[in-house]
C-alpha cells in the first residue's frame, strides 16, 4: 500500500510568494521556510486531505501544466519526503 | 542620583550610582559602580527627555568584573536584564562605550514592541531612509553624514519596526564613529557634540557624536519607509538591484528579534519587503555615496 501524506493544515500556515520563492510560515513551529516550486503548489493542492504521492501528482497534473508528467510522481515523492522532515507534511 | 543595589561579591551590598535615559520609546536605567560613565553619559544627552516617573524598560549594569578590580586596574563588567556570559570587561576609560553597548544589548535582546532592524536610518519630508549591513559598509558613518545635511537622524544602530503600521520609529543614541570616520566626521561637526575619544577599544578607535538637536527633539516622530539601502565601502560606485528573496534574508539576519516576534515579525518584515524599494550600493566616499542616494531618493514618488 502507498505511503499517504497529510499537509499541515492551512489556517496554520501563511505563505507569501517573493521572487522565485515562496515563504511559509508555520504558526505552530514559529519557523519561517523557504522554499521553491512546486512545494507550495503541493501543499496547495493537497488541501486538508490525506493522499499518496500518486495522488498529488494527479492533483498538481489537473491544475498545473506540468513538463514532465511521466516523472512527476517521483518528483512529488521526493519532495513530500522533504516536507516530512521540515514538519510542513506529515505522514498518515 | 544613588541606588543600593545587591552585586559585586558574596555577601556585598555595592552602591550604585545610576541614572535614567529616555532615547525614542525605550526607557533605560544606567546603573555603575563608578560615576565617570553616568557624568559622561548625562553630558552627552543632556539635551533628550529626562524621565518623569523612575520607570526604565532596562536596566544597565556596569560593575567591576571581581570586587578589587573597582580600583586596581579598573575593569567594566557589562550586564542587565539582559547579558552575555562571554561579554569582555572593558577598561574604565571605556565605560561609556561600555554603557552604549549595555543599552544595545537589552534592545537586541529584549525588545518586542517594534521588529528590531540592524540599520541606521534618517528622514526627509516624512519618509525614511534605512541602510543595514555588515560592519565597515559605512551604515553608520553615512547616516551621521547625512544628519548634517539636512536629514533627520533616526538612528545609526536599530531600525524600529511597527507591526502595526509599518512606520520606522526612531532610536537616536549617540552616533558611534570607529576609526576613519572619526577624522572625516570631525571636519563638518563642531568639537562640542563630540564624546571622549576611546583608542584602542576591542572595535578600534570609537569616538561617539551627539546627534543633531531637532533629531533629538523630534524623536517621537515615526517616518514611512521609503527606501532600503545595502552600502558597501571601498568598490566602484555603483547601483544595484536585489531580489526579494535574498532581501528577506538579510534582513532576517538583519534582526535581533525577528524570531522572537514570531507570526507578528514575518508579517511585518514581509510587509517591509513587499513594499520599500531595495538598492545595493557601492562607493568609495561619502560624496559618491551622497550623491547617488540623492539620486535614487529624488526618483522616488
Amino acid at each position: 500500500m502507498s505511503q499517504l501524506y497529510r499537509a499541515a493544515a492551512p489556517d496554520g500556515l501563511i505563505q507569501f510568494p517573493l521572487d522565485s520563492m515562496t515563504l511559509i510560515f508555520q504558526k505552530s513551529s514559529g519557523i519561517t521556510h523557504m522554499v521553491a516550486d512546486p512545494v507550495p503548489a503541493i501543499i496547495e493542492v493537497m488541501a486538508e486531505d490525506i493522499l499518496t504521492a500518486d495522488d498529488v501528482a494527479q492533483r498538481l497534473s489537473a491544475s498545473y501544466d506540468l513538463e514532465d508528467t511521466a516523472d512527476a510522481a517521483d518528483i512529488v515523492l521526493a519532495r513530500l519526503v522533504e516536507l516530512c522532515s521540515l514538519g510542513l507534511v506529515e505522514q498518515v | 542620583m544613588l541606588a543600593w543595589s545587591r552585586g559585586t561579591g558574596v555577601g556585598q551590598v555595592a552602591r550604585l550610582h545610576h541614572l535614567y535615559l529616555t532615547v525614542g520609546p525605550a526607557r533605560f536605567r544606567v546603573a555603575s559602580t563608578w560615576r565617570q560613565p553616568l557624568d559622561q553619559l548625562a553630558a552627552l544627552y543632556k539635551d533628550y527627555p529626562a524621565s518623569q516617573d523612575g520607570y526604565a524598560d532596562f536596566t544597565v549594569r556596569l560593575e567591576p568584573e571581581k570586587p578589587w578590580r573597582r580600583y586596581i586596574r579598573p575593569s567594566v563588567h557589562i550586564s542587565g536584564d539582559y547579558w552575555l556570559p562571554d561579554a569582555a570587561p572593558l577598561p574604565l576609560n571605556q565605560s561609556l562605550l561600555a554603557a552604549e553597548m549595555g543599552m544595545n544589548l537589552q534592545m537586541a535582546l529584549g525588545w518586542r514592541r517594534h521588529l528590531l532592524l540592524h540599520a541606521s536610518s534618517v528622514e526627509k519630508d516624512g519618509k525614511a531612509l534605512l541602510m543595514t549591513g555588515l560592519s565597515g559598509s559605512g551604515k553608520s558613518t553615512l547616516s551621521a553624514m547625512l544628519a548634517e545635511k539636512g536629514w533627520r537622524f533616526m538612528g545609526d544602530e536599530f531600525a524600529l519596526l511597527n507591526p502595526d503600521t509599518g512606520m520606522v520609529h526612531s532610536f537616536p543614541r549617540l552616533i558611534s564613529l570607529k576609526n576613519e570616520a572619526i577624522a572625516a566626521m570631525q571636519a563638518i561637526v563642531p568639537d562640542n557634540r563630540f564624546g571622549p575619544l576611546m583608542k584602542d577599544t576591542p572595535k578600534g578607535d570609537i569616538r561617539h557624536i551627539v546627534p543633531p538637536l531637532d533629531s533629538v527633539n523630534k524623536m517621537a516622530d515615526p517616518a514611512k519607509p521609503a527606501l532600503l539601502l545595502f552600502p558597501r565601502f571601498g568598490y566602484d560606485p555603483a547601483l544595484r538591484d536585489m531580489g526579494k528573496s535574498e532581501i528577506f534574508v538579510r534582513l532576517t539576519q538583519a534582526s535581533t528579534n525577528y524570531v522572537a516576534l514570531g507570526e507578528v515579525g514575518f508579517r511585518a518584515l514581509t510587509m517591509f519587503v513587499d513594499t520599500v524599494p531595495v538598492k545595493a550600493i557601492d562607493y568609495q566616499s561619502a560624496d559618491q555615496a551622497e550623491e547617488l542616494i540623492d539620486g535614487l531618493w529624488g526618483e522616488l514618488s
